[in-house]
């Protein structure tokens, strides 16, 4: 295999960044006409259902859509796009007010500060292990050669992704502060007690699957994680992903810890005076980290890129017969699979269950979250110990 | 270096869960509220006076937009404290008839009261299912007199139509599948951990209060006390029927919940006794062409899904119109009590209290 000189990493890299920033883009529309269906189909709502074009085509989505409801056959996927449309298109046309009292330089970049942060946690992200694909040789200047399945495969992964996630909050308070106005401002301050006690037992979930697999690195601890673990590996994998996922519903905002912005006491919470784009940006940020929230769920705990969660590969892959072992090898696919089961988890999630109260979700994290995770950790270490 | 101040807030008038153009102003100490008065008059349409310058027949339309949730409840209240005033006997079917549509109007009003107030405390879907069986209860009114929310459903001295064909039907159909919707909506919210956390102990009324404000209705209810207009001062054709009233002593928003729920079945009770034991028979009294007063002065109050809603009319003896007018609306009575319920608690926990209060703006500031 040749080496690639520094101008063909580049190139490499730069092409890596276009995948995932298109990943990142066809997911989170994706999540959301996925929330609108789901949610539709769970709270029996009407419009997201059933809003679809009497036509097809795209002219007859976008003209005729809105308004001739029901008159399309029972059986559409589609059914609620051109809804999404519209909403995209508001958002991108809609007059961005900014407040007069408002601090208009950290008014522009606390969107930008949570976006960015978002966006940029996918680096230390990857899909699969080794390499994703390689460029056909006729392909000008990096024919020939690999692309791994992660942007940077860094030593410090995790360390990366916890450090960067952690700066989106900025963008929460920054943006309930430079508001000027009392609702925003009780947002960002919630967010930020929330947040903070959240990172928490969130860090001490993802060091049971570090300690068990004794590394950092992303790709490593996946493999690890996903085979050549003892079985007693189990159980502190399962309380850690139960832990993980509460405490990545806190980090998200998403019900039931929906506080800095929970419509029905503060409004819109920290983005009350946000409008158009700007807005756009934090709705975008949400969903991008609900993104990375299940990425790494799925690459610590549900084995990634195997197909068995859990580190259950480990177990499977001597019995299986050889026409299936494509079944024993690390796919993208899977891990995708696993992201989207854990992006419907949320959905489901909030269509089931009520808010916490701001001092009762401190109680949950700081009471049960914490110990737990202390326990499991310690949990974790034992297994380390003995059975490694 | 630092001090300590309370800021003041704004809970409204524009605001999701303050269930119209209610204003609470706020001081909080970082989330607790110190102080807290609820600020009216941005839904104020002088109903009282109008319905004085107009004759007998003509107020009822203002009474549908009072407590726009509860329509029929309030045509109730208007139409017997007007038989009262003006002295006619309803026939026994149209009693029945009322009676029905006034039990569908409780379940409609407290559907509206459990989607709102779910939602206020983080439960989606609860909305949205209250809200479909709600649409079935208004296709009844649409059924019974064309419009489905401001009803105008009755006339002084009885209905101005007996039931359509097919009503029966639509309200056995009903019948038939509303014990089963309420127990879908009490799966997802009674033994839910979060729902009872952030209600229990919520928000609490204690009787004595409630009874010194004036508290009436499910409110009071959920304090202990079993008072309730249908039992105590029998209208229309309640005396003929069976039903409870659901009590429970705790006082607080899950016991206000309860009591609710538990109030929807006894309804779906009463309407299955109305329909099976509907009387034949006229649904109009013998009316004069020109309706003049009889007595002097009137109160009557009746059971509105809210509480006591009673209706004070003044009317000297021969005249056309009430000489004075006045509502006692049982939101704006129940309102005062949310200083007491909300102050010492979180900002969740007035939005949990207004939920639990149910409130019609319309019918507060009238």
């Amino acid at each position: 295999m040749p080496t690639p000189t520094l101008t063909q990493s580049i190139v490499i890299t730069l092409i890596q960044c276009l995948l995932v920033v298109i990943f990142v883009f066809v997911v989170v529309p994706l999540t959301v006409f996925a929330e609108r269906k789901v949610l539709g189909h769970l709270q029996m709502r009407l419009g997201s259902t059933r809003i679809a074009s009497g036509h097809t085509g795209l002219s007859g989505f976008l003209n005729r859509g809105m308004w001739k409801m029901g008159k399309v056959p029972v059986l559409s996927y589609w059914r609620g796009i051109p809804g999404l449309l519209a909403d995209v298109v508001k958002l991108i046309i809609k007059e961005d007010i900014i407040p007069d009292k408002a601090d208009r330089f950290v008014f522009f970049l606390a969107p930008s500060i949570s976006m960015v942060a978002a966006v940029v946690v996918f680096a230390a992200i990857s899909f699969v292990p080794g390499t994703f694909f390689t460029f056909p040789t006729w392909f000008p200047l990096v024919g020939g050669l690999p692309v791994s399945g992660g942007i940077a495969d860094i030593n410090v992964g995790l360390l990366w992704i916890l450090g960067v996630a952690t700066v989106g909050v900025y963008g929460i308070v920054l943006a309930g502060w430079s508001s000027n106005s009392k609702y925003p401002l009780l947002g960002g301050l919630r967010s930020a007690a929330q947040m903070v006690s959240y990172e928490v037992p969130l860090a001490l979930s993802l060091l049971a699957p570090v300690v068990l697999a004794a590394s950092l690195n992303f790709t490593e601890m996946a493999t690890r994680m996903a085979v050549g673990m003892p079985i007693w590996a189990l159980v502190p994998q399962v309380i850690g992903f139960l832990l993980y996922l509460t405490c990545g519903f806190a980090e998200t905002n998403r019900l039931p810890f929906d506080m800095p912005e929970a419509e029905n006491e503060l409004v819109a919470g920290f983005h009350t005076e946000y409008s158009g784009m700007k807005f756009g940006l934090f709705y975008l940020a949400e969903y991008i980290n609900m993104t990375v929230v299940s990425a790494l769920a799925s690459a610590f705990f549900l084995g990634g890129p195997w197909l068995l969660p859990f580190g259950l590969q480990g177990l499977l892959n001597p019995y299986l017969p050889g026409f299936l072992s494509w079944f024993g090898e690390p796919h993208a696919i899977f891990f995708v699979a696993k992201i989207i089961f854990l992006l419907f988890t949320y959905i489901w999630v909030r269509g089931t269950i009520p808010r916490y109260r701001y001092d009762q979700i401190m109680a949950v994290g700081w009471k049960y979250l914490i110990p737990l995770a202390l326990v499991n950790l310690l949990l974790a270490a034992a297994i380390r110990c003995f059975a490694v | 270096m630092f001090k300590n101040e309370e800021m003041e807030i704004n809970l409204g008038p524009q605001h999701p869960s303050t269930h119209g153009v209610l204003r609470v102003k706020l001081r909080l100490d970082g989330e607790t509220v110190t102080h807290c008065r609820p600020m009216i008059g941005y839904l104020h349409r002088g109903v009282e006076k109008i319905c004085e310058n107009q004759s007998f027949f003509q107020g009822q339309v203002w009474t549908d937009r009072m407590d726009y949730c509860s329509a029929v409840a309030n045509n109730l209240g208007w139409a017997e404290a007007n038989e009262k005033l003006l002295g006619i006997t309803v026939p026994r079917r149209a009693q029945y008839i009322r009676t029905l549509l006034n039990e569908f109007n409780r379940i409609a009003s407290h559907l509206i009261w459990l989607g709102t107030h779910a939602m206020d405390i983080g439960a989606l879907t609860v909305f949205l299912y209250a809200f479909r069986e709600r649409e079935d209860v208004l296709d009844i009114n649409e059924a019974f007199c064309g419009s489905r929310l401001t009803t105008t459903a009755f006339r002084i001295g009885g209905l101005r139509e007996d039931l359509p064909p097919g009503f029966e039907k639509m309200v056995r159909k009903f019948l038939a599948k509303f014990s089963d919707c309420l127990d879908e909506y009490e799966a997802l919210l009674t033994e839910n951990r979060i729902w009872k956390k952030r209600t229990i102990g919520v928000a609490k009324l204690s009787a004595e209060d409630a009874i010194a404000l004036g508290v009436t209705g499910p409110m009071l209810r959920a304090a202990g006390v079993a008072y309730d207009i249908r039992k105590a001062f029998p209208y229309a054709a309640y005396a003929e029927m069976d039903f409870e009233v659901p009590t429970r002593t705790e006082a607080d928003t899950y016991a206000r919940y309860e009591v609710r729920m538990a109030e929807m079945r006894q309804s779906a009770r009463i309407i299955q006794q109305c329909m099976d034991g509907m009387p034949e028979g006229p649904v109009m009294a013998k009316l004069p062409k020109i309706l003049r007063s009889e007595v002097n002065e009137v109160y009557h109050a009746t059971e509105s899904p809210k509480g006591e809603i009673g209706y004070y009319l003044v009317g000297e003896k021969g005249s056309l119109n009430p000489y004075r007018f006045h509502v006692r609306a049982p939101g704006f009575i129940n309102l005062q009590s949310l200083p007491k319920m909300a102050e010492g608690g979180l900002i969740a926990d007035v939005v949990a209290a207004i939920g639990s209060l149910d409130i019609v703006l319309g019918e507060i500031d009238r």
